[in-house]
């Protein structure tokens, strides 16, 4: 008979997290649902020592410290937590290089996801297209996102409202209605 | 701070083996992976108790994946049974007390060295394909920081020269396992050493796909409902094995994936290579009650 190892409280959730974001980047457009609200889940199940952070909210960034990553500008994060989007943020993302397209950061926004503007979503991970609404970002939030990126370059979105988690790759090609 | 809430309680091993900041490191390449659809992103590839090139690469994905609720089938060429699969199957069991399983339609997570099952995979599934070798460019250019570059700049002429030069030398395309496929129409992948009969079972799929390469230490992924076309010219057509006609002999079952056994009088017998498939047409022509999944190829057609 063998005894096998039980998940702790913590690995339990950080796995249901990153259940979450995967298939959140994996099928764009298909709300996942994290085990509890807000964007500390995210930092739990991604972010250690080996991370550069850019953080808005000062409780986020004090956890975020605790895991031991460094605090940097965004211009330098590979993992960036804003609840505000600022309009010039969009330009400073960092997006890799045609070398090393996983340089990209990985963009976490809070956003409301039951209202706002129409996009229509299209590319991996989608079949056909899809419609979601998206709102509490600046109005001109996705064309500059598209601006930014030239694929094979580029960054992720993830997008949190509550417990509520739409992932945009960069492989995406989000058009607003 | 307290030291307390520096430190976490005292555990006798990590749960699924892999602890904490390897998993973390594993889930941010493969977010990469997924979001750059067939580009391979470098990774740590931390050490588990298996040698490097047995599967490696694939274990520490599964093992990233894996909670208590879902069930794990592993597959090796297609067989169930085998060493290799029977041993890994036995370890995520034994670090991660997930549930196995044989059954492709029972599976949540799909670990497979070689193969990808007969039966249609669905949108809830995630397939974990090992790699031995990850860099398709590797027989036209062993250098792979030029290979870097090459996949940076789309640049996939020798790749095209070399699939030429098979037709011109031999009439055909001469590359069995790991035919190299254009994933969303950007990066060339090596699908790790699937026959060809499989490569089309990856296009516009709906399960989710990750191959990992331990010894190498690279990661990519298919995401699903994207593009996988392997290379082929416009007037010479991709072509699977030609194992539509053959039937196996244990289970007789027709138009799927075969292995070749020689026999004595140097004639040869088919067995269908999809071991848990054989296993179900045994049962249900004993007359057990068995649900057979809808299979990719249909008459030994894959419908396009």
């Amino acid at each position: 008979m063998s005894v096998h190892p039980v998940p702790s409280e913590f690995e339990a959730r950080t796995n249901a997290a990153f259940d979450a974001i995967i298939w959140a980047f994996a099928r764009p457009g298909l709300m996942q649902k994290l085990p509890e609200a807000g964007m500390s889940q995210i930092v739990e199940a991604l972010i250690d020592r080996e991370c550069s952070v850019h953080c808005q909210d000062p409780d986020l960034a004090e956890m975020v410290r605790r895991t031991g990553a460094v605090m940097v500008s965004p211009d330098d994060a590979d993992h960036i937590f804003v609840t505000d989007v600022p309009l010039t943020l969009l330009d400073q993302v960092r997006c890799g290089s045609d070398l090393h397209p996983d340089d990209g950061a990985t963009l976490v926004v809070d956003a409301d996801l039951s209202a706002g503007a129409r996009l229509r979503l299209t590319g991996p991970g989608i079949a056909g297209d899809v419609i979601v609404t998206v709102g509490g970002l600046p109005g001109d939030f996705w064309p500059r996102r598209a601006r930014a990126m030239r694929y094979p370059m580029g960054f992720e979105v993830l997008l949190v409202d509550g417990q509520r988690l739409l992932g945009v790759p960069r492989s995406t090609t989000v058009e607003v209605l | 701070m307290t030291l307390h809430a520096l430190t976490k309680p005292w555990e006798p091993m990590s749960y699924g083996f892999l602890d904490a900041s390897a998993k973390r490191e594993i889930r941010r390449k493969m977010i990469k992976a997924i979001a750059v659809p067939g580009c391979q992103m470098p990774y740590a590839s931390h050490e588990v108790p298996m040698a490097r090139g047995w599967g490696t690469g694939g274990l520490q994905v599964s093992l990233t994946l894996v909670n208590p609720s879902m069930r794990v089938k592993v597959i090796d060429q297609g067989a169930d049974d085998s060493v290799n699969a029977a041993s890994i199957r036995r370890f995520i069991a034994r670090v991660a007390g997930t549930p196995t399983t044989m059954d492709t339609l029972d599976a949540d997570l799909i670990q497979s060295r070689h193969r990808i099952p007969e039966e249609v995979l669905r949108e809830d599934q995630v397939l974990v394909l090992q790699v031995p070798n990850p860099e398709p460019l590797r027989p036209v250019q062993p250098n792979m920081s030029i290979a870097r570059q090459m996949h940076a700049d789309a640049d996939y002429g020798r790749m095209w020269l070399q699939l030429y030069e098979q037709i011109v030398r031999s009439g055909r395309v001469m590359q069995g396992a790991s035919y190299p496929s254009l994933v969303h129409g950007r990066h060339v992948m090596t699908p790790s050493p699937i026959p060809r009969w499989d490569v089309p079972k990856l296009h516009m799929a709906k399960h989710l796909t990750i191959l990992s390469a331990g010894r190498e230490k690279r990661i990519f992924a298919v995401p699903p409902f994207t593009r996988v076309e392997p290379l082929v010219f416009s007037d010479v057509p991709y072509k699977v094995e030609d194992h539509a006609d053959l039937t196996c002999h244990r289970s007789g079952t027709r138009g799927f994936f075969m292995n070749e056994i020689p026999q004595d009088d140097g004639t040869s017998v088919f067995e269908v290579s999809d071991s848990a498939w054989g296993v179900k047409a045994i049962r249900r022509r004993d007359g057990e009650e068995v649900a057979l999944g809808e299979t990719w190829y249909k008459n030994g057609k894959m419908p396009s």
